[in-house]
């Protein structure tokens, strides 16, 4: 069987309206794959730059999976969260990437999209705030039903991961 | 008269894995007296004259001895072992001075020695981690000359931390979920966690250098060496064991300024032979239980099929004209490749609307996708490099009254080399020119010239698998990439097969040939590298 770490961090957040801004993050990889060790979600602070535009998190990652083969290569998908002044929380966005199949160290971003309702909800949104929400978190990662939604685009996470891939290369992956 | 002196008194840091409580060190004081240097040097002139066999030694040795008693000192002190100095010995020999449960036991125990009037030590003695006399610590905080008269704010938090840890345990670093955030933290809380500090523990061998006969003074006692562990082995002494450079100079500061001469060594035994093998045995057994258990928890198998993967996620869309844009894609698989059977290769993302990010405006889908692919190397023979598959796509937009548009036209061949690839596609439509056909082209999809829109970007990662790496690794053969396996197979072996050809040939012509004309190339090639 074959190892794969990942080792890396939620940098943070930027492009969003507001920038108080808090994620809640998680990984999902396939039946072959079995995690040794590592806490596969998390949700990170609630961070209020208070200077530029940027949120940062640097929320840390370590995760130890073992497979036995290719399929389901683990992704991570995001859900970006606004908490106002208030304490209310808003759903600024979805976003998925997959961990990177080369070993080494990468900068990713990852961009979001937010689900908009018809015109009568984006009036009230403006006012009330709330918005539509994904009935299940399975969609951030699975295209299947995709094409029933109406999507905004919105702001990008930054991560910063590292990834070492070990035996692969003894059951003939090149990656 | 003056032997060197070592004057470098730094202190010196030392790792060790065993308990401190082993550590042992040999102090020497020796008062330098004039007669005392005089008769060193004689001594030493002697022995070098005796190894000739010329003088004989009686007389000075007997007069070094005799000067020794009270000028000289040789102390072996183990770690935090206590050695009463006269002082100390005149104050707890009263029970009145006794005041602390440390003192009393002090009391007790100098009692005992005074009765078998069994004392190892006169002038060297000890003070450690618990006695804490108050001279010492203001002289330890004073770092100037002259002295300071008061401690700085940070130094006294500092002495309070450190007083206060060493009586505590080690805090455990387990963190309350529940309670993150102390709203009101007290003084204490506020010094120990602000300062960090690691618990050490202190020993300080000490000397008293009065004037033989008048011991007991508390002026003169001086500090020899100060030795410090903290829970981790790391032991810090200073000054260092001399080793061989020479020794100490100490000079008391009084009215008769006198000279010492000091020598520290190390006098800890030895691990046993045996219990250091026994100790390797141990780690080895330990490391390799655990090797094997990670071992069986990652497990052996692995799937062995010739297979190549690719794992897509479509990111985002900019530069069109109109907004609500979607993608719809599929993947066009060339001969010799197939896929998993029921298995999609075509997509559609959700419609999203752009918002500028910059001076463009932009559409992110973040859409998965990833498939399975087999090559099948039937054909041998046929000497091309395969074709990789190509992803199609079309941007279109949807807008408020359910009008479909086609945005642009795209492809994007799948890299043949593994790993992250990041590309923008650029897309184009049809055109046809003129008014009627601008509004017609809200209707048909016809035209015969074409013009740029926008653009999409991808992220790929890319992945091969074959079994042919694993076999060229287990016989060790160059592992080529899946390129040169795939197209290369034929090509090589036409390659190869030629130059086998070749070689055929000029060893057939070779045996062919005379024997002379043979022997006479070889020559001219002798004598051409001659």
């Amino acid at each position: 069987m074959a190892e794969l770490h990942i080792i890396g961090q939620i940098i943070g957040a930027t492009g969003f309206p507001q920038n108080s801004l808090f994620c809640k993050w998680g990984v999902h990889a396939g039946g072959a794959w079995r995690l040794l060790s590592g806490l596969k979600e998390g949700q990170t602070q609630v961070d209020m730059p208070q200077t530029g535009d940027m949120a940062y998190w640097s929320h840390p990652i370590d995760l130890h999976y073992t497979t036995k083969g290719l399929q389901g290569w683990p992704r991570l998908y995001l859900q970006v969260w606004h908490q106002d002044s208030f304490g209310r929380c808003q759903l600024y966005g979805y976003g998925y990437i997959h961990v990177p199949s080369s070993p080494g160290q990468h900068r990713l971003q990852c961009v979001t999209w937010r689900p908009l309702g018809s015109w009568q909800d984006q009036l009230a949104e403006m006012f009330v705030g709330g918005g539509p929400q994904l009935r299940s978190p399975d969609l951030i990662y699975s295209g299947a039903d995709r094409y029933r939604l109406h999507t905004v685009g919105m702001g990008t996470v930054e991560l910063e991961l590292c990834v070492i891939l070990r035996h692969f290369d003894r059951y003939g992956v090149e990656s | 008269m003056a032997d060197g002196w070592c004057t470098d008194t730094g202190e010196s840091v030392y790792r060790s894995r065993d308990a401190v409580k082993n550590l042992r060190i040999r102090v020497c004081i020796q008062r330098v007296t004039s007669t005392a240097a005089l008769s060193q040097h004689l001594h030493q002139q002697v022995l070098s004259q005796q190894e000739r066999g010329v003088i004989e030694l009686d007389t000075f040795s007997s007069q070094t001895q005799a000067a020794s008693s009270t000028d000289a000192e040789e102390l072996v002190v183990g770690w935090q072992e206590k050695f009463f100095s006269q002082y100390e010995v005149d104050l707890y020999q009263t029970e009145s001075n006794c005041q602390t449960p440390l003192e009393r036991q002090y009391h007790t125990e100098i009692m005992a020695m005074e009765r078998s009037k069994r004392r190892q030590n006169q002038r060297i003695f000890t003070c450690t981690d618990f006695d804490r006399f108050s001279k010492w610590e203001e002289q330890a905080q004073s770092l100037l000359i002259p002295a300071q008269s008061t401690p700085t704010f940070l130094a006294e938090r500092m002495a309070n931390v450190r007083h206060r840890r060493q009586e505590r345990r080690p805090v455990e670093s387990i963190v309350h979920k529940s309670r993150l955030i102390t709203w009101e933290p007290s003084e204490e809380f506020i010094k120990n966690s602000h300062i960090i500090n690691t618990p050490v523990q202190t020993m300080h061998i000490m000397g008293d250098l009065g004037p033989s006969g008048k011991l007991g003074l508390k002026e003169n006692e001086y500090i020899l060496c100060t030795i410090k562990a903290d829970g981790n082995g790391v032991i810090t002494i200073k000054p260092d064991f001399n080793n061989n450079r020479g020794a100490y100079r100490l000079e008391t500061q009084g009215e008769k300024r006198e000279v010492w001469r000091l020598y520290l060594e190390s006098a800890s035994s030895d691990i046993h032979a045996d219990e250091k093998e026994r100790e390797q045995r141990m780690y080895r057994d330990l490391y390799t239980r655990h090797k094997d258990y990670l071992n069986s928890l990652v497990g052996q198998d692995f799937e062995m099929v010739r297979i190549i993967i690719l794992i897509q996620t479509h990111v985002s869309a900019q530069g069109y004209e109109y907004d609500n844009l979607y993608v719809h894609f599929f993947l066009d698989l060339p001969n010799n490749w197939s896929s998993v059977p029921f298995h999609c290769l075509s997509g559609v993302t959700q419609t999203c609307r752009t918002r500028s990010v910059g001076k463009e405006d932009v559409a992110f889908f973040s859409y998965p996708f990833s498939f399975e692919t087999f090559f099948h190397k039937e054909d041998e023979s046929d000497g091309s490099l395969p074709q990789w598959p190509v992803l199609y796509f079309k941007v279109l937009s949807l807008d408020f009254w359910q009008r479909y548009r086609t945005e642009g036209y795209g492809f994007l061949v799948i890299p043949s080399t593994p790993g992250y690839h990041r590309m923008t596609c650029c897309t184009w439509r049809p055109l046809q020119s003129g008014t009627v056909a601008e509004l017609r082209r809200r209707l048909s999809r016809f035209g015969f010239r074409t013009q740029t829109t926008g653009s999409v970007t991808f992220t790929l990662n890319c992945i091969q698998h074959a079994r042919a790496f694993i076999d060229a690794s287990t016989l060790k053969k160059r592992r080529q990439t899946v390129l040169d396996q795939l197209g290369g197979h034929s090509q090589q072996g036409s390659v190869y097969n030629v130059l086998e050809a070749f070689q055929r040939a000029q060893k057939r012509m070779q045996e062919r040939l005379p024997r002379d004309l043979i022997n006479t190339s070889a020559q001219l090639n002798s004598e051409s590298t001659a």
